[in-house]
């Protein structure tokens, strides 16, 4: 095998190539995907299989804050802004508009992504000229202006009650398609599916971004920005192109989410709470790692899940003790206890741990 | 054009934008709405100081300032009703009285809130000083944890504030309401303004802190132990927000756990627009902040947070690192 003349970025595809099949890892990820695909096989209730897909569309928008923090290293809180955008652009479509169709669908998504890249692109000119500290709270002051804007624009965005809605044809509640092995085949289920392509195509998409020649330039700026801006990169325009894409992907995954749960407020899909969530999902999985979103995703996810069964267990264990009923409703505490404690003593994560184990026992 | 007359000149400009409202708002309501945006203004600068001067000073972007804030809030209201419930002076008719009481509850904010400060300075950012990522990571987590422990000691509903009944009302000056509370706010803003600035200025503490937000190596090069310093200058932000809380709190008569939240937004805008690390910064930026407010929420009460970020976009986009420079 020649070689010579291949720059980096070649050369690991090559690698790559090479050793596909020979890595867990591969094996590892299509069981995932099977995984994924036969959940509504394997587990008959409703309530798992929000949680999977849950999962399945945050793993897709902490990887694209992924993108932003852990490759590219500057830190944006705002990101889920455009994770509302993307909601509530198919909300307003599907919704206040009451423009049911696939092409509307399809449009509301454009647009969706179109609005995130301008405004990112807006956001990331004026304040990532100066310092990359003056971008996280940029962000933080424009997400915070939007999900007031939400809360108040009552003719648009239907205030704070939202907006519920009905999606076209097959994706619709109503609709049946019939018994496949023994399941009913309806709009949710293939909403299911649907998302779960999505979010996969997203996946791959960042995954081949990451590797490209603009996401090696990321890096070498996340790793040390005076050097790339010897080696001649305009920093600020990589910068400003790697928050834009991951805006982007934000949005889908945002209209996602609102085809899944089929409403839209500023709460569910604008407020700082997503925010934390998704930063603590990050940190849990590993900064620079994309797949450690997954794992984020699902432990908090899982967790949340089961919060309030505990909270009920507990509640029946302690019956009139008001401090303990309040201090087992407030998992939110434990939650940003765990965020410290993790940022101190596992800051690279599930993923990067694992990864830094793999190198080592691979270097001895 | 001179230096000289040029400054003059931004400042004739800068007022002239001040008084355009009142093309549009009649002269007696335009003095009211004024003293409203002073008020808030003043009361921004007590939350944006404290935040402005740790990131100059510690480079750290702290977000649990607003936690702070909300924290400041909570002690001040405790502790007025519990002296209310003990002497009733808040209910008296004597100013006095009600002066005494009300400077109590804040100075029992400012010192439980600094001890607080001191000890989620110490615990929680010491470790990770000089990483920002990691930084803004764990001020996040401290933001959280303090807003979840208000939640748990206090309460998740909203509380009303109880204000001192001679601090209700307004008097009416040639028909001109002007409302009492605001304008001591304004008062108590620019005395708190008065004595940082002359700490800063006329104190070896002050002349250190400054030289620190320039420098730090410098000044630990000078043999100056910094750490103490840090810890030092976070306690005093954490009770000037505490400060802010309860005055703020006051202000609108009403507190609830994410208080903080919303006035975090605030403190950064004013930060930014004033410039990281300077004082005179921060009293501009939110004297601005606080007046533009007022008067689009007068004419135009939906876009009134809309002027916030356009002023914010104008600012950063014409200078930006901000109004003033650092360590003024």
């Amino acid at each position: 095998m020649k070689k010579e003349g291949l720059n980096p970025v070649q050369h690991f595809r090559l690698r790559e190539k090479e050793t596909r099949f020979r890595t867990p890892f591969f094996f590892l990820r299509i069981l995932l995907l099977a995984f994924f695909v036969l959940t509504p096989f394997l587990f008959r209730s409703f309530e798992v299989l929000d949680v999977i897909l849950k999962i399945a569309i945050f793993s897709a928008l902490v990887a694209s804050y992924d993108v932003i923090l852990g490759y590219t290293g500057i830190v944006s809180l705002g990101h889920v802004l455009y994770f509302g955008i993307g909601s509530y652009l198919v909300g307003i479509f599907m919704g206040k508009l009451g423009w049911t169709s696939y092409g509307h669908l399809a449009l509301s998504f454009l647009i969706a992504i179109v609005i995130s890249g301008i405004l990112s692109v807006l956001i990331g000119l004026f304040s990532l000229r100066i310092r990359a500290i003056f971008f996280a709270m940029v962000t933080l002051a424009f997400m915070e202006f939007t999900f007031i804007l939400s809360s108040q624009l009552r003719s648009i965005t239907g205030g704070d009650d939202g907006i519920s809605f009905k999606l076209p044809g097959i994706l619709a509640i109503d609709f049946s398609y019939g018994k496949i092995l023994g399941i009913e085949f309806t709009g949710r289920l293939i909403s299911y599916y649907l998302i779960i392509i999505v979010s996969l195509i997203l996946f791959l998409l960042m995954l081949r971004f990451v590797h490209s020649p603009v996401g090696r330039v990321l890096q070498s700026i996340r790793d040390n920005e005076q050097r790339s801006i010897a080696l001649g990169f305009r920093t600020y325009h990589f910068q400003v192109i790697a928050s834009s894409f991951a805006s982007c992907v934000a949005a889908v995954t945002g209209g996602c989410f609102a085809i899944w749960v089929r409403y839209v407020s500023p709460d569910s899909s604008l407020s700082v709470p997503i925010m934390l969530d998704v930063l603590l999902m990050v940190i849990v999985g590993g900064m620079g790692t994309l797949y450690g979103g997954i794992f984020g995703a699902t432990f908090l996810m899982v967790t949340r899940a089961f919060l309030p069964k505990l909270q009920v267990l507990i509640a029946s264990l302690l019956p009139g003790v008001p401090l303990a009923i309040r201090l087992s409703e407030r998992w939110l505490f434990y939650f940003g206890l765990l965020f410290i404690l993790i940022v101190y003593f596992f800051p690279k994560g599930i993923v990067g741990t694992a990864q830094e184990i793999f190198s080592k026992r691979r270097g001895s | 054009m001179t230096s000289q007359w040029r400054s003059w000149f931004h400042k004739l400009i800068a007022v002239a934008i001040f008084l355009s409202p009142l093309l549009l708002i009649n002269p007696k309501t335009y003095i009211t709405i004024t003293i409203s945006g002073l008020a808030m203004g003043m009361l921004l600068f007590l939350v944006s100081s404290g935040f402005s001067l740790i990131f100059g000073f510690l480079s750290v972007l702290n977000l649990a300032h607003g936690a702070l804030f909300a924290w400041g809030a909570y002690i001040g209201f405790s502790s007025f009703n519990l002296i209310n419930q003990w002497t009733g002076w808040g209910g008296s008719n004597s100013l006095l009285l009600n002066f005494i009481i009300f400077f109590l509850a804040l100075i029992l904010a400012g010192l439980l809130v600094a001890l607080l400060g001191i000890i989620t300075e110490r615990l929680v950012i010491r470790p990770v000083y000089g990483s920002h990522l990691f930084q803004i990571f764990i001020t996040v987590g401290a933001m959280i944890v303090l807003e979840e422990l208000i939640r748990i000691i206090w309460g998740p509903n909203d509380e009303v504030m109880p204000v001192p009944i001679n601090f209700m009302g307004s008097w009416d000056l040639f028909d001109v309401v002007i409302s009492k509370y605001p304008l001591m706010a304004i008062v108590i803003g620019f005395i708190l303004y008065l004595v940082i600035f002359t700490i800063l200025r006329k104190t070896k503490i002050g002349t250190i802190v400054r030289a620190g937000v320039e420098n730090p190596e410098m000044v630990q090069v000078m043999g100056h132990n910094i750490y103490r310093y840090f810890t030092g200058v976070f306690a005093a932000g954490s009770a000037l927000a505490a400060i802010g809380g309860g005055m703020w709190a006051t202000f609108v008569k009403s507190i609830h756990p994410a208080m903080g939240g919303e006035i975090i937004v605030f403190a950064l805008i004013v930060a930014i627009i004033g410039g990281l690390g300077s004082m005179t910064g921060s009293v501009v930026g939110a004297l601005m902040v606080g007046l533009s407010y007022n008067y689009v929420a007068y004419l135009v009460p939906k876009a009134s947070l809309g002027i916030t970020m356009l002023l914010l976009v104008i600012i950063l986009s014409i200078r930006p690192t901000g109004l003033f420079p650092e360590g003024t």
